[in-house]
């Protein structure tokens, strides 16, 4: 960690010299409490299963002079609004990634929704990580959806192969009153990169955020969720997909807040943990006092395909309200025998029974999800990725990207 | 076509088939009776290969190659099928879907391009017809949510989708209501071929009505103790199976 904060105060001025001007006022702040934080070792809870320290112990080299080049013209008026809700969901003393990240970032992508705007096309926004030399990047999101808003938001996270990669990225959601945004986060990195994304919303009263995550091919994934209900009558839908295979490790943390009375929350997460993958899954949700009435359910389904693999389940409930519907459930399974040898007898062969099998467990999640174009696509990546052919771009038109 | 011979099988550690001796020409059905528990499941499941069971002694020759050495969808590729006791359901797994894969898998062992899509729906609307099978079911999950009938309706559904050239049918009539039992029946006589060769357990002669076999044999603990014509299995339902335990 000391690295980070050595690189930072002697680069400071380059840092700052080459960043969005705003950034550079959270800094000192984001410095400071990655100080006192220190990077999280196994021992603290929410990272009990992902070893954050050796992650970040590598050199990468970090780009300190990349060239800015604005999108298009930023409008007075979203930047201010930026500026101003900029790092208010993502607290640097909360979690020593998000201060990491904080404190280096050069570079902010904004989408604002503006109020009663309703987006049918999906809004996409692709990152590619090509590189000569090992290189970490920070990343930063923040979607404004004002009142009454509408969007689809398609992340696609892909990388070039033979290099190592750390990424780090924070995304501020913030969900007004009777906006409805669906987030969808898809991952097709390599085994060499390492992947934090700290994803943090808030939704107002009768607002509605659908947040997806497929971790299809990678090296390490942590991505941390959290998710305020903070008006009356919000929701949130946290849905997540895991295909991980070979040295895989993909650990997802939720959290889903009832601040306040009358929300409800759903979430649904499955992983197909193959070869000596390994996979966890803790899904916290807090109903505060005063959050009455609140509809809360969550659900976490496991396939560990092989005696090697390993997933590991925590699904907690903090119930602090009265007359809440709460339930929670996690299974760990292997694939079913009968079901195999049912298919089996009918002449399918062991691998393609078992191919139909991971893929039946896969597509409850795909099914669930509101955005009926993008069920189709992701079950063609599912399926490519469970026959072993996703090869992270030449077979994918999600970004619109052709990568050679 | 099916030769059987000495045939020992354990489940579980216990020695349940204890030296099975049946020979089936090519187009004969042979009934399989006896008591619950005698083991006429474990030879069906022995015969297509079910993993949990352990053959300990024994023979089976089906058209000339040994059986015992080929694994599961092979058997099934050449042609033996089983219309299963108790159904499984696989959820999330469409029966199109599914039916598609073992198809194909069939074609492909012949040698034969995959099926085009279009006329896989005609195949599959053609067939269903001969057992009277809802369409409705074609597109839900394999067996999932199926009563027990529509379960045995779907196994002989399955049958006439891939053609098999030897049928095991253990209690495809179990669940069926009168109606159904006809249907299911005269589906399987009308897809039998002339070579087709059958194994037909059951405990009721009604089945056997529609399905008349060529020979009957009881098994009992494990062993076929006595085998006759179409007019053991009336005297089994008349008079249970005491009779011939008190033979032996
Ligand atoms: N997978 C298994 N594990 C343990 N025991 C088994 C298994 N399968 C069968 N058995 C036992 O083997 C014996 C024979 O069972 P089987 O299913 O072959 O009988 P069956 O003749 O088909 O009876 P039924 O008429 O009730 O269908 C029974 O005692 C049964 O409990
Ligand atoms: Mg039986």
């Amino acid at each position: 960690m000391s690295q980070y904060l050595e690189l930072f105060q002697s680069q400071r001025a380059l840092i700052d010299g080459n960043s969005i001007p705003f950034l550079n006022q959270h800094r000192d702040a984001a410095a400071q409490a990655l100080a006192q934080l220190g990077l999280p070792t196994q021992k603290e809870e929410r990272y009990r299963y992902t070893d954050v320290v050796g992650a970040f112990a590598p050199n990468y080299g970090l780009n300190l002079r990349q060239a800015h080049t604005a999108a298009n013209q930023p409008d007075a008026a979203v930047l201010r609004q930026a500026e101003a809700l900029y790092g208010t969901l993502a607290s640097v003393q909360a979690d020593a990634i998000t201060a990491l990240n904080t404190m280096l970032v050069q570079d902010i992508t904004v989408l604002c929704i503006p109020a009663g705007e309703q987006k049918e096309n999906p809004i996409r926004v692709s990152q590619l990580l090509r590189s000569t030399a090992p290189l970490m990047q920070n990343r930063r999101l923040l979607i404004v959806a004002e009142p009454g808003s509408r969007a689809r938001i398609l992340l696609n996270d892909k990388a070039d192969e033979g290099q190592d990669f750390l990424t780090t990225q924070v995304t501020e959601v913030f969900v007004s009153e009777g906006a409805d945004v669906e987030f969808y986060d898809i991952e097709q990195t390599h085994a060499r990169c390492h992947r934090f994304h700290q994803f943090y919303a808030d939704v107002q009263q009768g607002g509605r955020l659908t947040h997806t995550v497929f971790t299809l091919t990678g090296g390490l994934s942590r991505n941390t969720t959290q998710v305020r209900l903070s008006g009356k009558d919000a929701e949130a839908n946290l849905y997540g997909c895991a295909v991980i295979d070979a040295t895989q490790h993909c650990d997802n943390n939720t959290l889903i807040d009832h601040a306040v009375a009358g929300c409800r929350s759903n979430e649904l997460y499955k992983y197909v943990v193959d070869q000596q993958a390994v996979g966890a899954f803790a899904g916290r949700v807090l109903v505060r006092p005063g959050a009455d009435q609140t509809d809360s359910r969550e659900t976490n389904a496991n396939l560990v395909c092989t005696t090697q693999a390993r997933m590991f389940t925590q699904p907690m409930l903090e119930i602090y309200a009265d007359d809440v519907k709460c339930s929670h459930g996690s299974t760990v399974g292997q694939l079913n025998d009968e079901a195999l040898f049912y298919m089996r007898q009918r002449g399918i062969s062991q691998a393609d029974a078992r191919l139909l099998l991971k893929q039946a467990f896969a597509s409850e999640v795909i099914n669930a999800l509101p955005f009926e174009a993008l069920r189709g696509r992701l079950q063609v990546l599912v399926d490519q990725r469970f026959r072993g052919e996703l090869n992270h771009c030449r077979t994918c038109n999600l970004c619109g990207t052709q990568n050679t | 076509m099916l030769e059987i011979k000495n045939l020992h099988a354990t489940v579980g550690g216990k020695e349940i088939l204890k030296g099975i001796d049946l020979t089936v020409r090519p187009g004969e059905v042979h009934a399989l009776m006896g008591q619950n528990g005698a083991g006429k499941s474990t030879l069906s499941n022995v015969l297509v290969g079910h993993p949990a069971y352990t053959v300990t002694e024994g023979s089976v020759t089906y058209n000339g190659k040994d059986l015992l050495a080929m694994s599961p969808e092979e058997r099934a590729n050449e042609g033996l099928f089983l219309s299963f006791q108790q159904p499984v359901e696989i959820p999330g797994v469409p029966m199109n879907y599914f039916m598609r894969a073992a198809y194909n898998a069939k074609r492909k062992h012949l040698g034969l391009e995959p099926i085009s899509s279009g006329d896989f729906v005609k195949l599959m609307r053609e067939k269903r017809k001969i057992v009277e099978l809802d369409s409705k079911l074609t597109s839900r999950s394999v067996n999932e949510g199926f009563s027990g009938g529509e379960k045995k309706r779907n196994e002989i559904f399955q049958m006439a989708i891939l053609e098999p050239s030897f049928c095991i049918l253990d209690e495809t009539d179990s669940g069926l209501d009168v109606d159904a039992l006809r249907i299911v029946a005269e589906g399987f006589n009308q897809l039998r071929k002339p070579d087709t060769s059958a194994i037909v357990i059951t405990h009721y002669q009604r089945l056997l009505d529609y399905i008349k076999p060529d020979v009957v044999h009881v098994l009992i603990n494990g062993r076929i103790v006595r085998t006759g014509g179409p007019e053991l299995a009336l005297e089994i339902e008349n008079q249970g199976f005491d009779w011939i335990k008190n033979e032996e």
